[in-house]
């Protein structure tokens, strides 16, 4: 009788090991494909295009990784209405990409401050993810820039604070931001100036992803949250009632697309694409179906270390 | 409400539990595997072994769970090993439960009482076959709960490979939270989901826990229609069945030599140059006072302890060592005994706790001799209903008096159709009241069945009754030895003569 019933234990646990190493062998993709070809026929189709899948013809019909950090709506994020895609301005500009080189796209969501080790592991094979393009950043990755932006500062509604920027009125105040954000070292180097004219020092609330941040601002734990100017209005859009813009001066960034560090072959395939994308108009079509309103596009052009 | 119910049955989310479940059981079949061998490595006699065993659980003990993800999803491709997110995050959780699991294996291997081990040694049992059937069932009973806590606690850690972009619950809820800015609906509901899931585990743990559990199985063995057949219960004298097969006595054939035998545990000398020998049929009682040699030796005897110099052996056989003298493993060892036919009965019975009184006896015929289950219980029943305890067949060790143990520890012996047995002070550990009927079955062994029986004992009635000869032992060495009635009655040695005289006005 019991060795009976532990041969039926045995037997259940060995049948729960095979069903998960069956479903971990069939579900273990965790990218997501959206049929991008033919929404960009033109693109495809186009002269451009179709030279430089001849000049790059190792890209056909692969499948890269784009790693991303899906958690700015209208740049990326998973869609609502099908939980299984990913939508926003970058995932289209990812896809048009592809269908312009002919590949095909899978994503790897990762934490913001990962992306670019992700890049480097070999892990993903780009990214695409409103991410700005920094001589720092370029130590580890190389940078074609596609967009051109400046910040925002979202704090909570009025903002009581009466905050203006990355200056002293950042001083006795706690900014949130993700890990790995540029605006950490520079609110840093404010705090730094703060305690030298004897005021108290500027905080930083280190997250992992934009929604903990603005949590952050709306259970009072911090005071703003910066970001690119279209993020941030975007938050202000969703919450209303609960946060403001801050009128603010801010700095201009460039936001790029990461492909491993030395990879020209890549780097140029992507550049003659984007060059297709904006002078086609794709580019600024996407923006406005993003809603995002307060960005230029910025022909390509490469960041690197050196 | 509503939309944390929606949450509660979103596709997308139920999806995320079907990867939360394939990394938990990655992390925790693997672990196990894993933390198995870890156990298996800490418990080697080679310090080497152990020590690596060691330093892996050092360093994966002592690294935060976050850290080991990232390096196995972002650092080992640099070194050419690229993994997907998934088993990346099965490897980590594997790597780091491995260490858990090694010490709740261990601990509970050496939980088991370490008698149990010598006896089925004893027995003849093969290394393999001791850790199968006697260790591991204990040692898994009792691991059972903290196994399961380990599995909550995988699924638990399970959430932290959302890091490395293993679209489980937890980074579904992020996304999700993030897409729609619903965030305490959206946590609420995956945090409900986690619930159900652990207490999914916890109630397979305490379902396990029933099945294996040994009281249930006793109550429901003891509703079995085949229970014992009444056998009329003589508790003593037992009843009088025939005894197992065994090879004709030949009295003058010397059964066990014992020559210049030294041992010694650390700095301390316990046997200085022992010399002994035993006939085929003849009973020898063991004399001495408490730390005289008598138990180092009878399990020097059988190779549960390793001899220092000297050497012992049952009619050229040399247990413990090759023909050459070079010690065997203990696979081999086994073999030897059986070859031998050296059985053995210890004081504290060390019957084992997992198995009724009749599993007890049957394991030699099963597990050594490989007969058929049902062939081996049916002569397990015949040696209990030989030592009056055909009545007690289905109760669990812990469920005797010491003396009905001794009695099944001594019909477990017999099971093993033993040539020569030893016996280790069998009464020592009982109540006055329980002595006698242990050694009445012994007394017929050796007056019904002549068997060759190397007794330490401090019944100096008994040995007179019993005994052939008797061997007085102090510190070490054989002080004296001749029949029962010359040294009990007239020992030469001062020491020896001291010591039976008190123990005479004892038992007086």
């Amino acid at each position: 009788m019991r060795t009976r019933q532990l041969r039926l234990a045995a037997a259940f646990l060995a049948s729960a090991v095979a069903t998960v190493l069956v479903l971990t062998a069939c579900g273990s993709s965790s990218s997501t494909t959206t049929p991008a070809a033919s929404a960009y026929a033109a693109l495809t189709s186009s002269p451009a295009c179709t030279q430089l899948r001849t000049q790059h013809p190792d890209l056909a019909g692969k499948k890269l990784t784009n790693a991303i950090n899906p958690h700015t709506p209208g740049y990326e994020s998973i869609s609502v209405a099908d939980p299984t895609k990913y939508e926003g301005f970058d995932i289209d500009l990812g896809e048009a990409i592809g269908a312009c080189l002919g590949f095909t796209v899978g994503y790897l969501p990762v934490s913001f401050e990962a992306l670019l080790p992700t890049l480097q592991s070999g892990q993903a094979n780009f990214v695409v993810s409103d991410i700005y393009a920094t001589k720092e950043r370029a130590a580890s990755a190389d940078f074609i820039t596609y967009s051109k932006v400046f910040d925002g500062v979202l704090v909570a509604k009025g903002n009581p604070k009466h905050l203006t920027g990355i200056d002293d009125s950042l001083c006795g105040t706690t900014t949130a931001l993700n890990k790995g954000f540029v605006e950490v070292p520079l609110v840093e180097a404010q705090s730094t100036t703060c305690t030298a004219e004897g005021k108290p020092a500027a905080q930083t609330a280190l997250y992992d992803n934009n929604a903990d941040c603005v949590q952050a601002i709306l259970a009072g734990r911090a005071d703003s949250y910066i970001n690119d100017v279209n993020t941030v209005n975007r938050f202000v859009k969703d919450q209303p009632d609960k946060l403001d813009r801050a009128t603010a001066v801010t700095l201009p960034y460039s936001i790029g697309i990461a492909v491993p560090k030395g990879n020209t072959e890549l780097g140029g395939a992507f550049t003659g694409a984007l060059n297709e994308i904006q002078h086609s108009g794709l580019q600024t079509t996407l923006s406005r179906k993003w809603q995002l309103d307060e960005s230029a596009v910025q022909a390509p052009s490469l960041v690197t270390a050196s | 409400m509503g939309s944390f119910l929606h949450y509660l049955s979103m596709p997308y989310l139920l999806a995320g539990i079907e990867v939360t479940l394939q990394a938990t059981a990655l992390g925790f079949f693997g672990g196990f595997v894993l933390g198995a061998l870890l156990a298996t490595m800490a418990l080697s006699r080679h310090r080497v072994v152990a020590g690596l065993a060691r330093t892996y659980s050092v360093i994966f003990r002592g690294t935060p769970l976050v850290l080991q993800l990232v390096f196995v999803f972002t650092a080992l491709p640099h070194a050419g090993v690229v993994l997907s997110p998934i088993l990346a995050a099965g490897v980590a959780l594997a790597a780091n439960e491995a260490t858990f699991f090694a010490e709740i294996l261990r601990s509970s291997v050496l939980g088991v009482d370490r008698g149990q081990t010598d006896a089925a040694r004893a027995l003849g049992l093969r290394p393999k076959r001791v850790l199968r059937r006697i260790i591991g069932p204990q040692a898994g009973r009792a691991a059972i709960p903290a196994i399961g806590s380990e599995a909550v606690s995988t699924m638990k850690n399970s959430a932290l490979a959302s890091i490395i972009a293993v679209p489980e619950l937890t980074l579904r809820s992020n996304q999700l939270a993030s897409a729609t800015f619903d965030y305490f609906s959206i946590f609420f509901a995956s945090g409900v989901m986690y619930l159900l899931l652990t207490g999914a585990i916890t109630g397979l743990q305490l379902i396990i826990e029933r099945t294996v559990d040994l009281d249930r199985l006793d109550r429901r063995r003891r509703c079995r229609p085949e229970a014992p057949a009444a056998v009329v219960e003589t508790d003593p004298p037992p009843t009088p069945v025939p005894a197992p097969a065994r090879a004709p006595v030949r009295p003058n054939r010397v059964a066990l030599t014992v020559s210049g035998v030294h041992k010694a545990f650390g700095a301390q000398q316990v046997l200085r140059g022992v010399d002994l020998e035993l006939h085929e049929g003849e009973v020898v009682a063991l004399l001495g006072p408490s730390g005289s040699g008598k138990s180092t030796l009878l399990r020097l005897i059988n190779h549960l302890e390793t001899l220092d110099a000297g050497s012992i052996s049952f009619d050229g056989l040399a247990v413990g060592y090759s023909a050459s003298g070079a010690p065997l493993p203990e696979r081999e060892v086994a073999r030897q005994r059986v070859e031998a036919g050296v059985g053995m009965v210890f004081q504290h019975f060390n019957l084992f706790g997992h198995l009724t009184a009749r599993e007890n006896v049957a394991v030699s015929p099963r597990w050594v001799r490989g007969a058929p289950k049902d062939e081996a219980l049916a002569a397990a029943d015949q040696l209990l209903a030989r030592v009056g305890l055909s009545t007690r067949a289905h109760a669990l060790p812990r469920q005797l008096s010491g003396g009905q143990q001794q009695r099944v520890g001594i019909a477990r012996a017999l099971a093993g159709r033993p040539r020569v047995l030893l016996l280790d002070e069998p009464t020592s550990a009982l109540d006055p009241e329980l002595v006698r009927e242990v050694l009445e079955v012994i007394r017929s062994l050796a007056v019904d069945e002549g068997l060759t029986m190397l007794i330490a004992t401090h019944q100096l009635r008994f040995a007179r009754e019993v005994a052939d000869r008797v061997v007085f032992m102090a510190d070490g060495v054989v002080l004296e030895q001749g029949p029962s009635a010359q040294v009990l009655d007239s020992p030469q040695n001062p020491v020896a003569a001291r010591f039976l005289r008190a123990v005479h006005t004892m038992e007086v």
